[in-house]
């Protein structure tokens, strides 16, 4: 370094750090520490949003004490996979160790945002006791907690802006909890408690919705009867975003013409959402604000085709629609027909377990949509049949796609016109798709598809792979291609020990890395973690039979396996039915 | 007296007692019953039937954990399709659920079954109770109501009358209902 740097000394630290802020991307900030002392010092000190992307992959005191001016922190724990029963409940992703830290090292706290973490009341207190200036609480995917802890956030927290609680396992044993709530708080601005699943005393709520003039977002629970919403939206007619809570209740036209004038009354509805056992008798009751929707969430309400139809062929401005697969083709035709500004479509199955009598969605409505649908770009999509064709018309509509998630319902299904595999399907998406960043596949699929992806699959960020290839080639094609590889989900695929231990250096360039039956043995893990030490290694076998891990076989089958990079080396926490291997 | 024509297994509950059922819903053993036939069921089930409309209803714990599982073959797949577990128990409480109570008639042999979820008001119910059960030679009006005096046994075992209470809160505390002439 000739002369050392010192253009950075050429202008004082508050302008370097004004250059920083307009860095949006932690990348970007990344880069910067990078180029020297000087800047790496100014950038810790100036960086004051934070997102950690797996818990384990730092230790909480080491985050806290390199950015001590942090005022927004996001991280996540479990796997992507927890979402759906793989991952044991006891596996980790506790809160503790990082609410600890975060008391200790940043009190000046404001913001906090977690994902699929085992959040205990006790955090919660915690959170509520120390960050004298906190304002926004997001939990998603989150449990652990009770709403005796939000009591205790409500109660403490004299400047909350946001209570976001996305799909939570909470339990119920505080009724009163939101009468906690002081009179003085009049700051809020979200209050989502959707996924709480007792009753909500409505009256409190009216009251505090009611001295609270900024509320954006409110989204209710399914307690709250809809007689109630009436009282709620006359009382914060400025809602941006409204999630209902129970949509459905006795007939009466009178009802009905209040909930329709409250409804109209909201001049600002962006977003709807709720409409638990929504049916047709109410539902007309917002076709006033359709007009102005860009976010509607139908994805809970067991409506039929027609009147979804109705509903949804007003909504012109529509952006992002979740919808259960009641919709039929008929329907998403008709969407295909009406929202042309639509961005995102996710399809829900009604009846996941293939009970009931059969659906009309099949490939055409999400044909329908491609080809109808010029700005769509997100995808997710459960049906039962799919067709190569098919793949390859919404590949040649939708070369914007950043995300794509076809899950067809029966593993193995083929294409049930030519009986082909949706090899030629899906690798016509990534090779068309240049942007896509996001890709679920299902169906029947050989190693084929995988050569596809790992050759065009550039942008490509998370894979989710379930009973797909033929053997190791598979997984080699992905791990040796795919250049921005975060994150890789695989299930019950017959993928092992070679292309693992062929790609180990890939493995640190990725988030995590998790792979449950497929063909892994132990001894390729212990192998790898030997090699790669700034991996961990996580075996988890929950059938406990015979030997315990450490005296068991090289060729034993490991069932799940769980695989992050880590500067913080192997975690304390492991329940005992995971082995990090060392 | 009551007759019921049903098309079950004998002793399927005792099936289900004695633990002999297999990981699959011990409704899987069942013919199509007599509530299939005449309450708008599903189509007979291929796979793991979760609305099996026992009498009881027993929603419990280790039913509703098979139900994440998807049955192949002798299989059983954990988490497929990869629905999340919320949207899953939603599914289960927002979803048109069946919902059948017996119904008999005074000095009718012959009793019946009506599926409450389907109905979401008293007066549905009476104009489906009309058509099942043969009409008293009145003087020809078409209130329905005012033909039957319909009584139900609630979740307490206390028989009232129908039509007090709000129609939710019978819908979900009814057990059966009895026509009076």
């Amino acid at each position: 370094m000739v002369g050392g740097f010192r253009w950075a000394a050429m202008f004082p630290d508050e302008v370097w750090e004004h250059v920083f802020s307009f860095l949006p991307a932690d990348a970007d900030r990344n880069a910067a520490a990078l180029v020297c002392r000087a800047w790496y010092r100014l950038e810790r000190r100036s960086r004051w949003r934070v997102f950690v992307g797996n818990c384990y992959a730092v230790e909480p005191a080491a985050a806290v004490r390199r950015f001590p001016e942090v005022r927004a922190a996001a991280i996540k724990g479990k796997p992507h996979f927890a979402d759906f029963n793989l991952v044991p409940s006891d596996w980790g992703g506790g809160a503790e160790a990082w609410v600890e830290a975060m008391a200790e090292g940043w009190p000046h706290l404001e913001e906090l945002r977690l994902k699929r973490m085992v959040v205990s009341d006790d955090c919660l207190e915690l959170i509520a006791r120390c960050f004298k200036n906190f304002k926004v609480l997001s939990l998603v995917s989150c449990e652990g907690f009770s709403t005796a802890g939000l009591a205790a956030i409500a109660a403490n927290c004299r400047y909350l802006r946001e209570l976001d609680l996305h799909e939570n396992e909470v339990e119920d044993n505080c009724l009163h909890w939101m009468s906690h709530f002081p009179e003085s708080c009049t700051s809020l601005v979200t209050l989502n408690i959707a996924c709480l699943e007792g009753e909500v005393n409505v009256s409190v709520l009216e009251r505090l919705i009611g001295r609270c003039p900024n509320l954006k977002t409110l989204r209710l629970n399914h307690s709250v009867p809809l007689e109630r919403l009436v009282g709620l939206l006359h009382r914060a007619p400025q809602l941006v975003d409204l999630g209902t809570g129970k949509y459905a209740a006795q007939h009466h036209p009178e009802l009905f013409s209040r909930l329709e004038s409250a409804i109209a009354g909201c001049k600002n509805l962006k977003g709807l959402s709720g409409f638990w056992e929504a049916g047709p008798t109410f539902l007309p009751a917002i076709y006033s604000v359709c007009e102005g929707l860009t976010s509607l969430n139908l994805s809970y309400a067991t409506i039929q085709g027609p009147e979804l139809i109705k509903l949804i062929s007003r909504c012109k401005n529509l952006q992002r629609l979740w919808v259960m697969d009641l919709i039929e083709d008929e329907g998403l035709i008709a969407v295909a027909a009406s929202c042309k500004l639509l961005q995102e479509l996710r399809v829900f199955p009604s009846d996941p377990y293939g009970a009931a009598q059969p659906i009309s969605l099949t490939e055409h409505g999400l044909v329908a949509i491609s080809a109808g649908c010029p700005m769509l770009h997100s995808v997710l999509y459960f049906c039962r049949q799919m067709t190569n064709a098919a793949l390859l018309t919404v590949a040649k509509n939708c070369p914007n796609f950043t995300c794509f998630r076809l899950c067809i319902m029966e593993p193995h299904t083929p294409d049930y016109i030519t009986r082909q595999p949706l090899d030629a399907g899906f690798s016509a998406i990534v090779e068309s798709c240049k942007h896509l960043r996001r890709l679920s596949l299902s169906g029947l699929l050989t190693d084929l598809v995988f050569k596809s992806i790992g050759a065009s699959a550039n942008r490509l960020e998370m894979l989710s792979v379930a009973f797909a290839g033929d053997g190791d080639a598979g997984l080699h094609y992905i791990l040796s291609g795919c250049k921005n590889l975060r994150k890789l989900e695989i299930r019950d695929c017959p993928f092992g020990d070679k292309p693992l231990l062929d790609n180990a250096a890939k493995l640190e360039t990725m988030r995590s890395l998790w792979m449950s039956s497929c063909s892994v043995t132990l001894g390729a893990c212990r192998q790898l973690a030997r090699k790669m030490p700034l991996l961990n290694v996580e075996v988890i076998n929950e059938r406990k039979r015979g030997l315990p891990l450490e005296l068991q076989p090289d060729n034993c089958p490991v069932e799940k396996l769980y695989i992050y990079r880590t500067v913080a080396g192997p975690r304390s926490d492991t329940p005992s039915c995971v082995w990090i291997l060392r | 007296m009551e007759l019921e024509l049903g098309l079950a297994l004998p002793g399927g509950d005792l099936i289900a007692e004695l633990g002999l059922a297999s990981e699959k819903s011990t409704s899987m053993c069942r013919k199509r019953g007599f509530d299939d036939m005449f309450c708008r069921a599903t189509s007979p089930p291929l796979f793991v039937q979760k609305d099996g409309d026992d009498d009881d209803g027993d929603d419990d714990d280790s039913r509703f954990n098979h139900l994440q599982e998807l049955n192949l073959g002798s299989r059983v797949l954990v988490g497929w399709p990869p629905v999340r577990v919320s949207r899953r128990k939603s599914e289960e409480g927002g979803k048109r659920r069946v919902n059948c109570v017996k119904v008999n008639m005074e000095g009718v042999a012959i009793g019946r079954k009506v599926d409450l979820s389907l109905h979401d008001s008293y007066q549905a119910l009476f104009l489906t109770l009309s058509q099942m059960f043969p009409k008293k030679q009145h003087d020809g009006e078409e209130s329905d109501a005012a033909y039957y005096k319909v009584t139900y046994e609630d979740e307490d075992g206390d028989w009232m009358l129908v039509g007090d209470v709000p129609w939710e809160a019978f819908s979900q505390s009814v057990k059966r209902l009895k026509i009076l002439n």
